[in-house]
């Protein structure tokens, strides 16, 4: 998001920047505010909504501008009470206090980065302050899970409970030690992409004999769907009396295979786009990427047209969805007329990518003619 | 030791007004201190379900500082400077912000912490069977809503710092208000914080007589405060009050009202000066804000 820096003083607004171009996750500010009486203009509180496995918190920011050398505060949501990251330290022993301290202390309000150390440091005290709640909850085989798990990096845990739900603990399990984004040519991906599995375990049903089987849930970095859709993951079935970390390397193993299987269908796509070539001519524009778009101009007599070719994760298992763009007819707001998406053509994925465009070229010659018949006849708008 | 429970907090409408005041006045967020005393109390109002406790422990807050900004008497960490808080006797501190959430922030945290772990500043309680301490462990926060609203404008919370569980406990705020149930209230929210004593003794009484009086430098300093005072009530002396009783009242009482009459021009000359001096100094403070506001928009971080 974009800060609106005229009505930000600008030891803050550098601050903010800095912290959110620089932050390892996505934050956003979900809002600003004055908390001054004489300058009710200028914004010196904020919120930031912070990823925390894979929900989001949200903590107040509180600078000062009275006091614009202090230090700002941070007021924590309102189930996080019990949340106090420079206690939990000084519990702790005194050792470490006095160097991450430092990000109070020693605290300057024109070094642009200190918001983002005060920050850093907060949200990783929250990750341990989790984990010790959930380490402290009542639950043998959670105690059990943890205990297997532990070594594990960069996992998050979180405890939710309230008066109307039931309690429950999440974990948050980063998979695959492995860099998708090193696996792209020409990645454009600024944040490193991941897949975690969501994990919720029910706790407090003491009751019960055996342990239900937890929740189980991908869930990957946005824009790791250009490549990888993680919805077709089918997730291995969850055996009674089975743990996360008997569970754990069989998916895993099962997800390298298919993401490598996924890096490895870009260039089949980028075969199938140069073959469109033969046929069709150079394609005006191309997802030079990931290779899941393509538009190239074709004509059947005088009447000229684009054709869109949108090329699935699962190609060619799946074929291609089409959809034609006439050059010449326009609908009331002035926009090209496009059809509806085509999928249902002849099509074998066991062809040569010479061979399928040969007989999506074939297909269009006949398709144009229905194309024109129905911006004709007024059928598509 | 088991830690000891506050019942309530109780605070004087005025008082408690008067806090307010002084936030909803100042420029931005404001911290101070909290004075007066933890006591046992014997519930008036007998009832027959009630028969658990027989008596209560209740914190009164009986006046406050306000520092007028904040970070006064503690540093970014929020670690308390026992040197700034010497020979004061507190039972907490408040803090107030304006258009943020009711909930002590990070820092707030840190100073209850760190105040109530100051073992020079416990006190003893009031009333108690057997001599107990108690540390400063009331906090009360004060903020006024993120959205403006027409009626609700201020909020606040009373809270007691346990220390075993290291939390805030939100305690129930007493409002006392003047009037004939105050009556017997009145007594517990005399000040009792230390004042700077004025030595203003009347003369020598032989009770003094035997005192050490200290070193010269100390009368000195007793003696031109006494000038001082002494110049205040020119031409009358605490001792020709008996004066008033007996024989010669008639002839006094016109004395005493001519004099009264001097005081009263004084007063409204002393009123005058303040009034001045006060116009002077907000003059001065909204330079001073003039002047930090241009400096806000000139940082430039490198």
């Amino acid at each position: 998001m974009a800060i609106p820096t005229s009505n930000v003083p600008p030891f803050i607004a550098a601050q903010l920047n800095h912290l959110l171009n620089h932050f390892p996750l996505t934050l956003k500010v979900e809002q600003m505010w004055s908390g001054s009486k004489y300058y009710p203009g200028v914004f010196d509180r904020f919120t930031l909504v912070i990823p925390y496995c894979l929900e989001y918190i949200r903590w107040d920011v509180i600078y000062n501008v009275e006091s614009p050398t202090a230090a700002p505060d941070v007021i924590f949501g309102p189930e996080d009470e019990d949340f106090h990251p420079f206690h939990m330290e000084f519990a702790e022993g005194q050792l470490g206090l006095k160097s991450s301290n430092k990000c109070l202390s020693d605290w300057n309000n024109k070094d642009p980065t200190r918001l983002l150390a005060l920050i850093q440091y907060l949200r990783d005290q929250y990750v341990s302050y989790q984990r010790k709640r959930v380490g402290e909850v009542d639950d043998d085989r959670l105690k059990f899970e943890i205990s297997t798990i532990f070594s594990r990096e960069g996992i998050e845990m979180h405890m939710s409970s309230g008066a109307e739900k039931p309690e429950e603990v999440k974990f948050a399990v980063p998979l695959m030690d492995m860099n998708i984004n090193d696996m792209v040519p020409g990645c454009p991906w600024r944040q490193t992409q991941k897949i975690f599995l969501q994990v919720i375990y029910p706790v407090g049903r003491k009751y019960m004999s055996a342990p239900s089987a937890p929740r189980l849930k991908l869930v990957s970095t946005p824009e790791l769907k250009d490549l990888f859709s993680i919805e077709d993951v089918k997730l291995p079935a969850w055996l009674d009396g089975m743990c996360l970390a008997e569970y754990l390397p069989h998916l895993e193993e099962s997800l390298v295979k298919q993401v490598k299987e996924a890096v490895s269908l870009i260039d089949i796509r980028r075969n199938f786009i140069e073959a469109l070539a033969c046929q069709f001519g150079r394609p005006l524009e191309a997802d030079p990427v990931f290779c899941r778009k393509a538009t190239v101009l074709s004509a059947s007599g005088v009447f000229t047209f684009l054709v869109h070719f949108l090329i699935p994760t699962q190609f060619p298992k799946q074929q291609p969805s089409l959809l034609l763009q006439s050059s010449q007819h326009f609908n009331s707001q002035r926009a090209p007329i496009k059809s509806r998406p085509l999928n249902d053509y002849p099509w074998s994925p066991r062809w040569e990518t010479s061979l399928m465009a040969e007989r999506i070229f074939e297909f269009l010659a006949e398709e144009a003619l229905n194309f024109k018949r129905q911006l004709n006849d007024g059928q598509l708008q | 030791m088991a830690e000891l429970s506050l019942h309530k907090i109780a605070i004087s409408g005025p008082t408690l007004a008067s806090v307010i005041q002084s936030f909803s006045t100042s420029p931005g967020a404001v911290d101070g201190l909290l004075f007066g005393h933890v006591t046992y109390v014997t519930p008036s109002t007998l009832s027959d379900d009630s028969a658990s406790e027989s008596s209560t422990l209740v914190a009164t807050i009986t006046g406050f500082l306000c520092s007028g900004t904040i970070n006064s008497f503690y540093d970014s960490t929020g670690t308390v400077d026992p040197s700034s808080l010497h020979r004061l006797l507190i039972i907490g501190w408040f803090s107030g912000r304006r258009k943020t959430n009711l909930r002590p922030s990070m820092r707030e945290f840190a100073v209850t912490a760190s105040l109530s772990s100051m073992t020079q500043f416990a006190f003893s309680v009031k009333n108690a069977p057997e001599s107990t301490n108690f540390n400063p462990c009331v906090f009360l926060l004060l903020s006024s809503p993120l959205a403006d609203q027409p009626i609700h404008t201020h909020e606040y919370r009373g809270y007691q710092f346990r220390k075993v569980t290291e939390s805030f406990d939100p305690k129930s705020m007493d409002i006392v208000n003047i009037g004939p149930a105050f009556r017997g209230h009145y007594g517990s929210f005399s000040p009792n914080a230390p004042f700077p004593s004025l030595a203003c003794d009347l003369g020598h009484s032989p009770m003094n007589e035997d005192k050490d009086e200290g070193s010269l430098n100390q009368m000195k300093q007793v003696l031109k405060e006494q000038k001082e005072l002494d110049i205040c009530a020119e031409g009358f002396q605490v001792g020709s009050l008996s004066r008033l009783m007996g024989s010669e009242a008639t002839n006094y009482t016109a004395g005493l009202e001519n004099l009264y009459e001097k005081m009263l021009l004084k007063v409204e000359n002393l009123a005058r000066q303040v009034e001045r001096s006060s116009a002077q100094v907000l003059e001065q403070e909204n330079h001073n804000r003039r002047l930090r506001y241009k400096f806000l928009k000139s940082v430039v971080p490198e």
